[in-house]
């Protein structure tokens, strides 16, 4: 039996609720989970969906640190889980976290190919090279889970800043050889809400489950940032 | 969330202790250089008296704990903030794992060794 100490939240007070888990060997955190709803409380609410790591719902604190759950051996972890909603999220319900602001700060960043000649009517194929590619493969593997965002210092101390994942997404586009949209992006990460925010921490790093490395996009967001900014300083 | 973000350990790397470190250190050390320049451009006395008791007082035996935790500041700050500018931009960012435990250990040296000098020189 494994004991789960799980943060409640009513939408009122906040609390822990512990529950008694017969773990068996490959149960997942998530699994573990649906054996409390099942067979203890009903109400405990949290959020998941594929299962698989993939999409980035089940992000939840686990033992301390930001995890899938759906990815997390209980066996693991000990005798005691504690699970918390991610930090740096308003709670809405139990596990459940506010991440309306989180994926608005995602849209502000531009995540999508910019091109002049938008022509949808006749598409026009865009090659790449394997090299083009590797410049930003990696960052195309973020799901969003919002790992990193809770683990940012200058997140916690400011709601507006971009955070992690828009950084690594605005990235990610600015370093496709495809995307002409670098200067609207730019412009969004530079301003005072963007990469300059970074303290460089590089905590995002460690604890993103598909070690996608936000912080390295960071700076090198902030690298093609600053060369902007010179280069439009310098009229170049 | 707000400051106490910066001091959350429990699950937390190394990283983010070397920041929240970063960050008191930071802050002593902008209180001390308030107080050091208040006091130094507050001073009347033109013989230089009240300035010489005063350093008296900081370089005694009993006053060398808080140097000591002074130069920790100061090595642990600029060591530090060393490798962070070293990471801006994304140079060696690879390597930021050993760098972060060849600098602490750099930081660690440079203080026991300036703290060896001071303690020295205070008739240790």
């Amino acid at each position: 039996m494994v004991r789960f100490k799980i943060r409640r939240y009513d939408g009122k007070k906040s609390y822990w609720q512990s529950f008694e888990v017969p773990a068996r060997r490959g149960m997942t955190v998530l699994e573990a989970l649906y054996y409390i709803k099942e067979n203890y409380d009903s109400s405990l609410a949290f959020r998941a969906s594929c299962r698989m790591g993939i999409c980035g719902s089940c992000a939840m604190k686990i033992n301390d640190k930001p995890r899938l759950a759906c990815e997390t051996q209980v066996l693991t972890l000990g005798n005691t889980v504690k699970v918390e909603p991610l930090d740096n999220f308003k709670v809405i319900k139990d596990l459940i976290t506010e991440f309306d602001g989180f994926f608005e700060k995602h849209k502000a960043v531009k995540p999508y190919l910019i091109r002049k000649d938008d022509n949808y009517a006749e598409p026009k194929e865009l090659l790449q090279s394997p090299e083009e590619l590797n410049e930003y493969y990696v960052f195309t593997l973020c799901i969003k889970c919002g790992a990193c965002y809770s683990v940012c210092p200058a997140a916690a101390t400011l709601d507006e800043c971009l955070g992690p994942a828009a950084m690594t997404a605005a990235y990610r586009f600015c370093a496709d050889s495809r995307d002409e949209g670098q200067k609207e992006r730019y412009e969004i990460a530079s301003s005072s809400n963007g990469v300059w925010r970074c303290h460089l921490a590089m905590e995002c790093s460690e604890v993103c489950p598909k070690n996608v490395e936000p912080a390295k996009a960071v700076q090198l967001l902030r690298r093609k940032t600053a060369f902007s900014i010179l280069k439009s300083l310098l009229r170049w | 969330m707000g400051v106490s973000g910066w001091f959350r350990f429990k699950g937390r790397s190394l990283f983010s202790w070397a920041f929240t470190f970063q960050r008191l250190t930071g802050v002593v050390l902008l209180i001390y250089l308030l107080a050091h320049l208040t006091y130094l451009s507050t001073l009347l006395d033109k013989t230089g008296a009240t300035y010489e008791s005063m350093i008296a007082i900081t370089v005694s035996r009993q006053f060398l704990v808080f140097d000591i935790l002074l130069v920790l500041c100061g090595v642990f700050h600029g060591v530090n903030g060393f490798r962070i500018i070293l990471h801006e931009f994304g140079i060696a960012y690879e390597y930021r794992k050993p760098l972060l435990a060849i600098f602490t250990v750099i930081a660690v040296v440079v203080w026991l060794y300036a703290s060896y000098i001071m303690y020295s020189l205070t008739g240790g």
